[in-house]
C-alpha cells in the first residue's frame, strides 16, 4: 500500500514540478520561476522535519501514519492543495515589478512560496514515512520513487498537446487518488502492526476523494477550461498585443516545448534596424508568440516589392558583399526578418534552420522554403554543405536580464568556427542583435569571431570583421575574405544614415556621424579591444571591463549573462544607481534565491535538533553530512547531464525530460539492487561512483560532440544510453545510508530532510556554478560531495548531543 | 434616525473622504513634487525652468494607481496596469526638455499611456495631440485629463504607428512606447527642423533616449546616454544627492 503511494505521489509531484515550469514560463519568466520552485520544493524536506518533530511527541508515530487512514488523508490533502495552490497561483495578483514598491506584493510572494510548497509538503510526507516505516526495505521504497518519478517527469509529454497547461495539472494532481478506494491486503506482514481503517473512515475518504474529482472536473470544465487557462504576464509582448484592437489568436499549440501562439494583428509591425530612409509601407505581417514572449515574425510576402523594405535594414549591409548569392542559410531562433532578406537578395536557394517544431512547420507552410527542424549546431555537424551567407538572427527576450540563465550556443567561438567551415570561400556571416549600453553583447561577438578566426589560422582576423549600428541595433559581418575595399559598406552606411562601428580603415568621426552618441562608446571599445588583441592583452582587457564579455566557450554558453559579481558596484552605478534596473537581472534572481534557500535549509535542518530533548535519539554529525552530501552529488550529477545535453537537444526541456526519465529509471534500479548489497558494499559503490564521474568528466565531450553528428533517433538513443552506468550507481547511496547507517525512524526523517535541503541548495548553486566556472565544474562538485560522503561513511560517528 | 446616519456616513462619506484625501492635491503631494524636482531632476542637469514649473504643477500621484499614490514621486517608473508603465519623473522631464519647446509648438505623442506626459506636455507647448490604442488606457487617461483641467489636450483612440495627418506636420513628436523602428508615416509628418523623441531600453532596465532630427530629407539620431550611463569614465549623477523615494 504505502509503496504503491510511494509510487503514485512521486509520479504526481514531479508531473506537478515538471507542469508548475510549463506554467510560469508562460505567466512569467523562466528565472521567476526557478525562484517560486525551487523554494516550494522545501516542502519535501520539510516533511522529514515535521516527522521529527513529531517524534519528539509521540510514539511509534511511523506505524500510526503509515496506517492506509492516514496515509489516504495525505494523498488527499496533496490531490486538494495541488489543484488549491495552483488556482490561487493562477489569479494571486504578484506582480515581480512591484516587488520593491508595495508591501502587498511581498506577502503575495509568500503566499506561493507555502502554497506550492503544501503539495510537496504532503507527497514528502508519505516517502519519508515510508523509509521510516520499512527500513528493510529501503531499496524498494527508493526504487518506487524513483521510477514513479520517472513517469511523473514524462507524463507531460502526452498531456500537454490534448489538456493543455491547466487541465494537465488538474489531472496530474488526481492520479494518486487511484488508490484511495483500495484497501490494503489483510495478509501483509509488513502492516501488522498497523491498523485497519474502519468502514466509516473509508467512506468518508471514498466520499472526500469523489469531491475533489468532482471539483476538479467543474474546475476543467466551466467555460470551456477558462477556469484553468494560464494567461501570459501583462508585460509580455503577447498580452501587450492582445490589447490591440481586432487582434486575434487564431491557433494554440500546446507542448512540451512551450505554448506557441499564432496572433494575427493589423498592427504587427517588425522591421528591427530599418533606415529612416525608408519611405514606403512594411508588409502585413502575423506572429507566433512562444510562452507568449520571443515572437516569430511571418511577412504576406506576395509581390516582389513587399520584400523591398528589407533592403533598407541594417542587416543587409552583409547581402550587399555577396551581390548574387547561390545559397544562404538562415539560422532563425525569433524574429523572422532574416526570410525577407534572403529573399530580396535573389538567392538561387534557401535553407532554413529552426529547431523549434511548431515554428518550423509554419514557416515550411508559410513561404514554401525547405526548413530544416533541427538544433543548429547539429545541423552543422551533420552538413557540409556550403553557403555564400549564413544569417542568424536572434534578438533576444523582452525583459533585459531574464535570459542571463539562458544557456545557447548561437554565439560560442565554436559556433564561430562552425560557421566560418560552412562558408564558401566569398563567404559572409551576419549576425543582428540589440545595441546595448554599456557596450556588453557587441563585444562579445567581436572577440568571440575574432578568436574564431584566430584558432582557424585566419592572418589578421581584424581585417575579417566589420561591424554597422543604427540606433538600436547593430550588424557583425564576418568575411572568410579580408575587407579590401570597404567601399561597398561606407557607402550602404551613409545612404542608409547608418553609422559605421569598425571596419579596417575607418576613423572616429564615421563612427558616430547619423546616429550620435555623446561619444562613439562602441567604436571606442571595439577599437580598444582590437588593440588589445595586437597586443596581446586581451585579458587584461576583458578583466577589467566591467562586464563579463569574453568570448564564451561551450562549456559556459550564456549569451545573455554579463553580470560581474566584483564590479557590481560599478555596473550600478553606470547605470544610474537604479537598484530596479538590477533587479530582474538572472543572476540577481538566483544569488537571492540562495540567501532565502539557505535561510530556509538551516531552519529545516535545526529545527529537529532544537526539538530532540535531551539524553534523546542519537544523530550523529558524520550522518548528517553524507546525506547532505549525497543529496548534494544526485543533484549536481543530474543537472550537469541536463546542461550538457543542451547541446546535443538544444532545448532545456527536452534535454530536462531525457535526463530526469533515464537518471530516474536508472536510479531506481540502483535503489532495487541495493537490497541485496550490506553494509561493507557502500564503500565500494562509492569509490565506483566517484570513479565514473571522473571518467565522465574527462570523456563525456568527445562523446557528445559525436552524438551531435548522428541521426535524431541515434541520438537519443545514445544520450540514455551514457545515463545508465552513472544512473544506476546513483540510486545506491541513498537507500544502502538509510538501511545501514541509520537505526531509528526519526534518524530516517532527518536523514530525508538533508538530502531535500541539499537538492535545493544544489539545483541554485549548480545555475552559479554553470554561469561563473562553466558547465564541467559541475560533475566535479559531485565527485568531490561523493568524496565528502565516502569520507563521513569511513568515520566514526561522532554524536554532536552528548 | 442617529443610528441610521451612522452605517451611512460610514459606508459612503467616510470613504470618500478618504479618497479626496488620496486624490486632492495637497501640501504634502506638492512638498513631496518639490522635492521630486530639486532632488531627482534639477540635479541631473535639467534646468529649462518651463519644464520644472510644469513638473512642480502636475499632480502625478493622480495618474498612477491608487496602491502605489505613495510612490507617485519615488524616483522610479511605476505600473500602470496592463504591462504599462508612467515613466521615472525624470525621463519625463529630460524627454520634454529635449524637444527645446518655446511655448508655440504643435506636438503629437504616441501612446498616452496614464495620460501624465501628455499633461507636462501642454503646461510647456501650445497644442498637444495624443494617441492611444489600448482602449481602456485611453478611455481611464482621457477621461482624467479632462476631470483635473487638461480639456485642451486632444486625445484619440487609435493606430499611432500613422500618426494624426489632419493635424499634420508637427514641430515636435514624442513616442512613448517601446518599438523597433520609427514608423515612416510620422517621420513624414514632422516639419522640417523638427524633431522626435523616443525612448530605449525597457522602463524597468537600462534606457537612454533617442531625439531625431530631420533635415529636408536627411535624419539624425542623436543618443541623450546622459539618461543613465555615462561609461567608464565616471557617472554624471550626484552621488551624494538624496533622493526622495516616499511621499513625506
Amino acid at each position: 500500500m504505502i509503496l504503491a503511494a510511494v509510487f503514485l505521489l512521486s509520479l504526481s509531484s514531479l508531473a506537478f514540478e515538471v507542469l508548475l515550469i510549463r506554467v510560469f514560463s508562460i505567466s512569467q519568466w523562466n528565472h521567476l520561476s526557478f525562484m517560486v520552485i525551487s523554494i516550494a520544493l522545501f516542502g519535501f524536506a520539510a516533511a522529514g522535519t515535521f516527522l521529527n518533530i513529531i517524534d519528539t511527541h509521540k510514539k511509534n508515530w511511523e506505524q500510526r501514519l503509515s496506517a492506509s487512514g492516514p496515509v489516504k488523508i495525505f494523498i488527499i490533502l496533496y490531490t486538494a492543495t495541488a489543484i488549491g495552490s495552483f488556482m490561487v497561483l493562477n489569479r494571486i495578483p504578484l506582480d515581480y515589478f512591484r516587488l520593491p514598491l508595495e508591501t502587498v506584493q511581498i506577502f503575495y510572494l509568500l503566499t506561493t512560496y507555502l502554497l506550492l510548497a503544501l503539495p510537496f509538503f504532503f507527497a514528502g510526507l508519505v516517502i519519508s514515512l515510508a523509509y521510516a516505516f520499512i527500513p528493510e526495505k529501503t531499496g524498494f521504497v527508493y526504487f518506487a520513487s524513483m521510477v514513479g518519478s520517472a513517469c511523473g517527469a514524462i507524463i507531460p509529454v502526452p498531456f500537454l498537446p490534448l489538456l493543455g497547461e491547466g487541465r494537465s495539472i488538474i489531472l496530474a494532481a488526481l492520479i494518486p487518488l487511484i488508490i484511495i478506494p483500495f484497501e490494503r491486503a489483510t495478509t501483509n506482514k509488513t502492516y501488522a502492526k498497523t491498523k485497519n481503517t474502519s468502514r466509516g473512515k473509508r467512506f468518508a475518504l471514498q466520499a472526500s476523494g469523489l469531491f475533489i474529482v468532482l471539483i476538479a472536473g467543474l474546475l476543467v470544465s466551466i467555460g470551456d477550461g477558462t477556469e484553468v487557462k494560464v494567461n501570459p504576464s501583462s508585460y509580455k509582448d503577447l498580452s501587450r498585443v492582445l490589447q490591440f484592437p481586432d487582434t486575434r489568436i487564431f491557433e494554440t499549440v500546446t507542448g512540451l516545448r512551450g505554448r506557441f501562439d499564432s496572433v494575427y494583428s493589423p498592427y504587427t509591425r517588425f522591421a528591427p534596424g530599418l533606415s529612416l530612409k525608408f519611405k514606403g509601407i512594411l508588409p502585413e505581417q502575423w506572429a507566433i508568440y512562444k510562452d507568449g514572449d520571443t515572437p516569430f515574425f511571418s511577412y504576406k510576402l506576395q509581390r516582389q516589392k513587399d520584400e523591398w523594405f528589407s533592403r533598407f535594414t541594417l542587416p543587409y549591409a552583409g547581402y550587399m558583399l555577396v551581390p548574387n548569392p547561390e545559397h544562404i542559410l538562415l539560422i532563425q531562433d525569433g524574429g523572422g526578418s532574416t526570410i525577407p532578406c534572403a529573399m530580396a537578395s535573389g538567392a538561387r536557394s534557401i535553407t532554413i534552420v529552426e529547431q523549434k517544431p511548431q515554428i518550423a512547420y509554419m514557416i515550411r507552410k508559410h513561404y514554401n522554403i525547405p526548413v530544416v527542424n533541427q538544433n543548429p549546431r547539429a545541423f552543422m555537424a551533420q552538413s557540409d554543405k556550403h553557403y555564400d551567407i549564413i544569417h542568424i538572427e536572434n534578438w533576444g527576450g523582452s525583459l533585459p536580464g531574464s535570459d542571463a540563465l539562458t544557456q545557447g550556443y548561437l554565439f560560442t567561438t565554436a559556433s564561430f568556427s562552425e560557421y566560418l567551415n560552412h562558408l564558401t570561400e566569398n563567404g559572409i556571416l551576419i549576425m543582428a542583435r540589440k545595441l546595448l549600453l554599456p557596450p556588453a553583447d557587441l563585444i562579445r561577438l567581436w572577440a568571440g569571431a575574432y578568436e574564431s578566426l584566430s584558432s582557424l589560422r585566419y592572418e589578421n582576423p581584424e581585417q575579417h570583421l566589420a561591424v554597422l549600428r543604427n540606433w538600436s541595433t547593430f550588424t557583425l559581418i564576418v568575411s572568410v575574405k579580408p575587407f579590401n575595399d570597404t567601399v561597398v559598406l561606407k557607402d550602404f552606411a551613409q545612404n542608409m544614415n547608418f553609422d559605421l562601428v569598425y571596419l579596417p580603415g575607418i576613423t572616429k568621426e564615421m563612427a558616430n556621424r547619423f546616429n550620435i552618441f555623446d561619444a562613439p562608446y562602441h567604436f571606442f571599445e571595439i577599437s580598444r579591444l582590437a588593440e588589445a588583441y595586437l597586443s596581446g592583452t586581451e585579458e587584461t582587457y576583458f578583466e577589467t571591463y566591467p562586464l563579463d564579455v569574453a568570448p564564451q566557450s561551450d562549456s559556459r554558453p550564456f549569451p545573455g549573462r554579463f553580470l560581474k559579481w566584483n564590479k557590481l558596484k560599478v555596473l550600478y552605478k553606470i547605470t544610474g544607481s537604479r537598484f530596479y534596473s538590477l533587479f530582474m537581472s538572472g543572476e540577481i534572481v538566483v544569488a537571492i534565491v540562495f540567501f532565502e534557500a539557505l535561510g530556509i535549509a538551516f531552519l529545516l535542518l535545526v529545527l529537529p535538533l532544537i526539538a530532540i530533548p535531551k539524553g534523546g535519539q542519537k544523530l550523529y554529525i558524520s550522518h548528517i553530512i553524507y546525506f547532505l552530501a549525497v543529496g548534494a552529488g544526485f543533484m549536481f550529477v543530474e543537472l550537469f547531464f541536463i546542461k550538457k545535453y543542451i547541446f546535443i537537444f538544444g532545448d532545456p526541456v527536452i534535454s530536462f525530460t531525457v535526463v530526469l526519465t533515464g537518471i530516474l529509471v536508472f536510479s531506481g534500479f540502483g535503489g532495487y539492487c541495493s537490497q541485496r548489497i550490506g553494509p561493507g558494499g557502500l564503500r565500494n559503490v562509492l569509490i565506483a561512483l566517484i570513479a565514473v564521474l571522473i571518467l565522465v568528466f574527462l570523456g563525456l565531450d568527445p562523446i557528445i560532440h559525436r552524438i551531435l553528428g548522428l541521426s535524431k533517433i541515434l541520438q537519443y538513443t545514445l544520450a540514455i544510453l551514457l545515463l545508465i552506468l552513472p544512473g544506476f550507481l546513483l540510486g545506491l547511496p541513498f537507500p544502502l545510508g538509510m538501511r545501514h547507517l541509520l537505526n531509528r525512524p526519526a534518524q530516517r526523517a532527518y536523514a530525508w530532510t538533508a538530502n531535500g535541503c541539499a537538492s535545493v541548495l544544489t539545483s541554485i548553486i549548480s545555475a552559479q556554478i554553470a554561469l561563473s566556472l562553466g558547465i564541467p565544474i559541475i560533475i566535479l562538485c559531485a565527485a568531490a560531495a561523493y568524496l565528502l560522503a565516502f569520507l563521513m561513511n569511513n568515520t566514526k560517528s561522532i554524536n554532536p548531543f552528548k | 434616525m442617529k443610528k441610521i446616519l451612522l452605517p451611512f456616513f460610514i459606508l459612503t462619506v467616510l470613504p470618500a473622504l478618504l479618497m479626496a484625501q488620496v486624490l486632492v492635491d495637497s501640501p504634502n503631494y506638492q512638498k513631496a513634487r518639490e522635492k521630486m524636482v530639486s532632488l531627482q531632476i534639477r540635479l541631473r542637469g535639467v534646468s529649462d525652468k518651463k519644464v520644472l514649473n510644469a513638473m512642480n504643477q502636475v499632480p502625478r500621484h493622480r495618474f498612477v494607481p491608487e496602491e502605489l499614490v505613495s510612490k507617485a514621486y519615488a524616483d522610479h517608473p511605476l505600473p500602470i496596469g496592463q504591462g504599462q508603465t508612467i515613466s521615472q519623473p525624470y525621463i519625463v522631464a529630460l524627454m520634454t526638455e529635449k524637444l527645446k519647446l518655446k511655448g508655440d509648438e504643435r506636438i503629437l505623442e504616441i501612446g498616452t499611456g496614464s495620460g501624465y506626459q501628455a499633461a507636462i506636455l501642454a503646461k510647456v507647448a501650445k497644442e498637444v495631440y495624443t494617441m492611444e490604442i489600448k482602449e481602456k488606457l485611453y478611455k481611464k487617461a482621457e477621461s482624467l485629463l479632462r476631470s483635473i483641467g487638461f480639456s485642451k489636450i486632444k486625445t484619440r483612440h487609435g493606430d499611432g504607428y500613422f500618426g494624426w495627418s489632419e493635424a499634420a506636420p508637427f514641430d515636435c513628436i514624442m513616442i512613448t512606447a517601446s518599438i523597433d523602428h520609427i514608423p515612416p508615416p510620422l517621420l513624414k509628418q514632422l516639419k522640417n527642423g523638427g524633431r522626435l523623441i523616443l525612448p530605449l531600453g525597457n522602463p524597468f532596465s537600462y534606457q537612454y533616449l533617442s531625439l531625431v532630427t530631420k533635415h529636408d530629407d536627411e535624419y539624425t539620431v542623436k543618443q541623450i546616454t546622459g539618461v543613465l550611463f555615462v561609461p567608464m569614465t565616471g557617472h554624471a549623477l550626484d552621488q551624494n544627492r538624496r533622493v526622495t523615494n516616499d511621499i513625506p
